[in-house]
């Protein structure tokens, strides 16, 4: 048997319930793309397991003035191909669709893959350099953590013990905004990331930079800001130069391991590469916005 | 300790079925072991290879990791449910007519993902068809064959033979 019981809550207030009730030995189940096969391996031997797909809005994805309102259990295939996200969400959309195959994207989750923490995960990383905040819901009632602090290792993520990723919140992009998620993988979308890297610039109309946003997945143990990156870029324009400065200090600040997909030297290098692609075609999109 | 069964109502194929199974179990193993739909193929079992490939809700989704009680009250559509009138599906046809099956072991699940693409854009392209059948690995063809057999149904060649996709 893989866990004791199975619940399927109907309210958010009945899920923090059975969520407080268990403890550590409830999870939740939304697509299941991670924790199924963990349930089947027994690498997770939980006693709970919590379904919160009948939790009524949970999938939800709403566009407003203020901005976006994305559901944890928002299918990222349906991200991919929402045609309300275009305009001012693309970098979101895009990261949603880089992930997996089809057949995953079609079930599994955004909620699902900020939780699961990896720090290779790509579709929260057009979320980090959108400025989301995380939604959490406990009994106690409901909390706000900023994307960049929701991941807290590998695996680890900043909720406790009975409460439950909500909803995500995106404020909207000023005009002369443009982002881009970039993956590099040996085999396309269905492999895991070797390196990724995620850009927003915010140009004011002479084309400098007002505000800019780098993260990088799968070099840390957790997907992480590039914040001195980020503050050499403001109040400037984007020359040569200056791209070639930020891969420098791209590279230089994270912090890869060596595994089967490429080692740490070659990780570094490849975030050279990929933060100055990333770079230019957020700049591209940012002057056509 | 036994758990407790959970009423599960699905249609699988058009056909509605009431269950009562355990909720641990995936859906995978209801439409094989409970269904005796064995045409649905269970290969890693860990939602890399593709073979377990069904359509849900008309959408492609990996049965081996879907626990049946995200499927209860979905509509499920496998390899089994394509064939009408004792005529093979346009994709069927093709693939035969194409030699896209060597061993055969991947053919259901990639067929039935050929049919969730075309089925959401009828004019995909070889990049598209290819796109999308990136979940689904065949240790046979080498892919070629299979695009070939898609693209035809995507140009009309099977309109006639056996009815529209
Ligand atoms: S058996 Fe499901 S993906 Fe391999
Ligand atoms: S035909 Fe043998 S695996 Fe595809």
């Amino acid at each position: 048997m893989r866990f004791e019981k199975y619940f399927e809550p109907t309210t958010v207030e009945d899920c923090c319930q059975i969520l407080k009730e268990h403890g550590s030995d409830a999870k939740i189940l939304a697509g299941g793309t991670d924790i199924v096969p963990r349930l089947k391996n027994k690498s997770w031997n939980p006693i709970a397991i919590i379904g919160i797909g009948k939790i009524p809005h949970i999938d939800d994805i709403v566009v407003s003035k203020e901005g976006l309102e994305l559901g944890a259990g928002a299918q990222l295939r349906k991200i991919s191909m929402d045609k309300s996200l275009e305009k001012d969400y693309k970098v979101i959309m895009e990261a949603a669709g880089h992930v997996s195959s089809m057949q995953i994207r079609n079930i599994a989750t955004i909620g699902g893959n900020a939780c699961n923490a990896s720090p290779s995960a790509d579709a929260i990383q057009g979320l980090m350099v959108m400025d989301a905040t995380a939604v959490i819901a406990s009994s106690q009632g409901t909390r706000e953590v900023p994307i960049e602090d929701f991941f807290t290792g590998p695996g680890k993520n900043v909720l406790n013990e009975g409460e439950i990723l909500l909803r995500f919140k995106v404020p909207a992009p000023k005009p002369g905004t443009g982002a881009v998620y970039k993956k590099f993988a040996i085999r396309g979308d269905t492999d895991i990331s070797i390196v990724g890297v995620a850009c927003r610039l915010t140009l004011q109309e002479d084309g400098t930079i007002e505000e800019a946003r780098i993260s990088l997945a799968a070099v840390a143990p957790k997907p992480i800001r590039v914040m001195a990156a980020e503050k050499a870029l403001v109040d400037k324009k984007l020359t040569a130069e200056l791209i070639e400065e930020i891969g420098e200090i791209a590279a230089d600040i994270c912090t890869p391991i060596s595994d089967q997909r490429g080692t740490a030297e070659y990780r570094k290098e490849m975030i050279r590469v990929w933060t100055r692609h990333a770079l230019k075609e957020a700049k591209e999109r940012a002057n056509a916005s | 300790m036994n758990m407790e069964k959970m009423k599960i109502i699905i249609t699988v194929n058009d056909r509605q079925h009431t269950l009562f199974v355990s909720p641990d179990r995936t859906l995978l193993e209801i439409l094989r072991e409970e269904l005796n739909l064995i045409g649905t193929k269970k290969g890693c079992d860990d939602s890399n290879c593709g073979v377990c490939t069904v359509l849900m809700d008309g959408m492609a989704v990996k049965s081996c990791t879907i626990l049946i009680p995200q499927a209860n009250g979905h509509s499920i559509t496998t390899i089994e449910g394509l064939e009408r009138e004792n005529s093979l599906h346009p994709l069927q046809q093709s693939f035969i007519d194409y030699f896209a099956v060597q061993c055969g072991f991947c053919t259901p699940a990639m067929i039935l993902t050929a049919k969730a693409i075309l089925d959401e854009n009828p004019n995909a392209s070889e990049e598209d068809i290819r796109e999308g059948l990136h979940g689904n690995i065949c240790r046979c063809t080498g892919y070629k064959k299979i695009v070939e057999a898609i693209e035809a149904v995507r140009d009309g060649e099977y309109k006639e033979s056996c009815g529209g996709v």
